[in-house]
C-alpha cells in the first residue's frame, strides 16, 4: 500500500477477511483462552468446554499456553499478537489479514518471528496475509 | 443561542431515543431462547454472582437494620396517637412497596450500574465492541443483553429478599415471637396485597431492574470514543439513572395512591 487511504480502502473491500490488527483490541475483561473460545462459542454454538478445548490446541500449536489465563493488560507484545493471532484463526476463515505487524510487535523482529509462527501454525489457516507499506515491502520474504 | 439550545434539546431527545430503541432491542432479545448459547449464559450468571450474590451480606444488613428502625418508628408512633391496630398495614405499605424496591435499585444502581456504565464506555473507548463485531461475536447477545437480563434478576431477588425480611420483622416486631398471631397478620398482608397492588409492584421492580442496567449501558455506549470522555460519560448516565429511578417511583405512587 502507498497511504493509509490505499490501506482503508484494501480493508473495506475485504470484509470477510478475519483482522488482525492494532485497532481491533482483545477484551479486556476475558482471558486469552476465552478471548479465542467465545468465536466459536457463538460462530458455532459450541458449548464453552469444546469451544476452549479448540482454542487450548491452537495455543499449544504456538506454544503459548502460558498466557492461556492472562488477561490483555498482563500480556507481551507477542503474547497479543499471537492472542489475536488465534481468535482470526479458530474458525478457520478463508483469509486471515495481518495488518501492519510493526505496530503489534514494536520490539521484536517482526519479519523473522511472524515466519516462524506462521510455520508453527500452518495447519490451521487457509490463507495469512501482511497488509503493510510499500516502504516495508523488502522486510518480506515471499512465502 | 437559540440554535445551541435547540442542539442541545435534539442530542438530549435523540439519548433518550436510544436508551428506548436499545430496552426494545435488549428486552426482544432476552425473550428469545433462540439468541442464548453457553457465553450468554456464563455472562448471565457473572452478573447475577456480581450484581447480587457479591453484595448479599452488606446488603442483608443494611436492609435488616432499615426495616428494623423504620418498624420501630412507626409501631411507637402508632401507639402514641392510639392507632396500633394500623401500624403493621403502615409498616407493610411503607417498607415493602415504596421505600425497599427503591433504596434496591438505587444500592444495585451505585454498585453495579456505574461498574457497567464504566465497562461499556471503556469498552467502547477502545474498539472493543466493534472488533467483537469484527469476530462474528454479536455485542448485544454477549455482553448488553446478559446484563440486562442478570441485573433485572438481581433487583428482583434482592427486593424479594428484603420485603419477606421486612414482613418477618414486622411481625416479630408488633406480635413478637408467637404463631398464634399469623391468621391477623394474614389478613392484613391480604388487605394490604391485593392483586392490582402486586401486579403494580412487580411491573415497578421490573421497571427499576431494566433501568439500573440499561441507562448505563446506553450512556457507555452514547461515549465518543475518546478517553477523557468515560468519567463524562459515567456522570451522564448515573444523573439518568437517578431521574428514572425517581420517575418510576413517582409514576407508581401516583397511580397507586392517586
Amino acid at each position: 500500500m502507498a497511504d493509509d487511504a490505499e490501506r482503508r480502502a484494501f480493508l473495506a473491500g475485504h470484509p470477510a477477511a478475519a483482522l488482525v490488527s492494532a485497532e481491533m483490541p482483545l477484551r479486556a475483561n476475558l482471558s486469552v483462552l476465552e478471548n479465542i473460545a467465545i468465536v466459536p462459542q457463538y460462530r458455532e454454538n459450541l458449548d464453552y468446554d469444546r469451544a476452549a478445548h479448540r482454542a487450548w490446541k491452537l495455543l499449544e500449536r504456538a506454544g503459548a499456553t502460558g498466557c492461556a489465563l492472562k488477561r490483555d493488560p498482563d500480556l507481551s507484545f507477542e503474547e497479543r499478537f499471537i492472542a489475536k493471532l488465534l481468535r482470526a484463526m479458530v474458525t478457520s476463515p478463508p483469509i486471515i489479514l495481518i495488518e501492519r505487524p510493526a505496530l503489534l510487535l514494536p520490539d521484536t523482529d517482526y519479519p523473522a518471528w511472524l515466519e516462524r509462527t506462521l510455520d508453527a501454525l500452518a495447519a490451521d489457516f487457509n490463507q495469512c496475509w501482511i497488509l503493510d507499506y510499500r516502504w516495508n515491502e523488502p522486510l518480506y520474504a515471499p512465502r | 443561542m437559540l440554535t445551541r439550545r435547540g442542539e442541545a434539546a435534539l442530542a438530549w431527545l435523540g439519548a433518550w431515543g436510544r436508551a428506548f430503541r436499545f430496552a426494545a432491542g435488549a428486552l426482544a432479545a432476552a425473550f428469545t431462547p433462540a439468541l442464548y448459547n453457553s457465553a450468554t449464559r456464563t455472562v448471565v450468571q457473572k452478573q447475577i454472582y456480581f450484581t447480587a450474590w457479591q453484595i448479599l451480606a452488606t446488603f442483608t444488613a443494611f436492609a435488616a437494620v432499615l426495616s428494623l428502625v423504620i418498624i420501630q418508628i412507626s409501631v411507637s408512633t402508632a401507639r402514641d396517637f392510639g392507632l396500633s391496630d394500623y401500624a403493621l398495614e403502615v409498616v407493610i405499605r411503607v417498607l415493602v412497596l415504596e421505600l425497599l424496591p427503591l433504596l434496591t435499585a438505587l444500592f444495585v444502581a451505585l454498585r453495579s450500574g456505574a461498574a457497567i456504565n464504566t465497562e461499556v464506555a471503556l469498552m467502547n473507548i477502545n474498539n472493543e465492541i466493534r472488533a467483537l463485531e469484527a469476530a462474528g461475536v454479536d455485542p448485544m447477545r454477549f455482553e448488553f443483553m446478559p446484563r440486562v437480563i442478570g441485573g433485572t434478576i438481581s433487583v428482583l431477588a434482592l427486593t424479594a429478599l428484603a420485603s419477606l425480611m421486612a414482613l418477618v420483622l414486622g411481625y416479630v416486631t408488633v406480635y413478637g415471637l408467637q404463631g398464634s398471631s399469623l391468621p391477623d397478620f394474614g389478613r392484613v398482608m391480604g388487605k394490604v396485597f391485593t392483586i392490582p397492588i402486586l401486579l403494580g409492584l412487580w411491573v415497578k421492580c421490573l421497571a427499576f431492574g431494566v433501568a439500573v442496567t440499561v441507562i448505563p449501558i446506553v450512556a457507555g455506549l452514547d461515549a465518543p470514543q475518546k478517553l477523557f470522555f468515560a468519567p463524562i460519560a459515567v456522570l451522564r448516565g448515573m444523573v439518568r439513572l437517578f431521574f428514572v429511578l425517581m420517575l418510576i417511583e413517582v409514576a407508581a405512587l401516583a397511580l397507586t395512591y392517586i
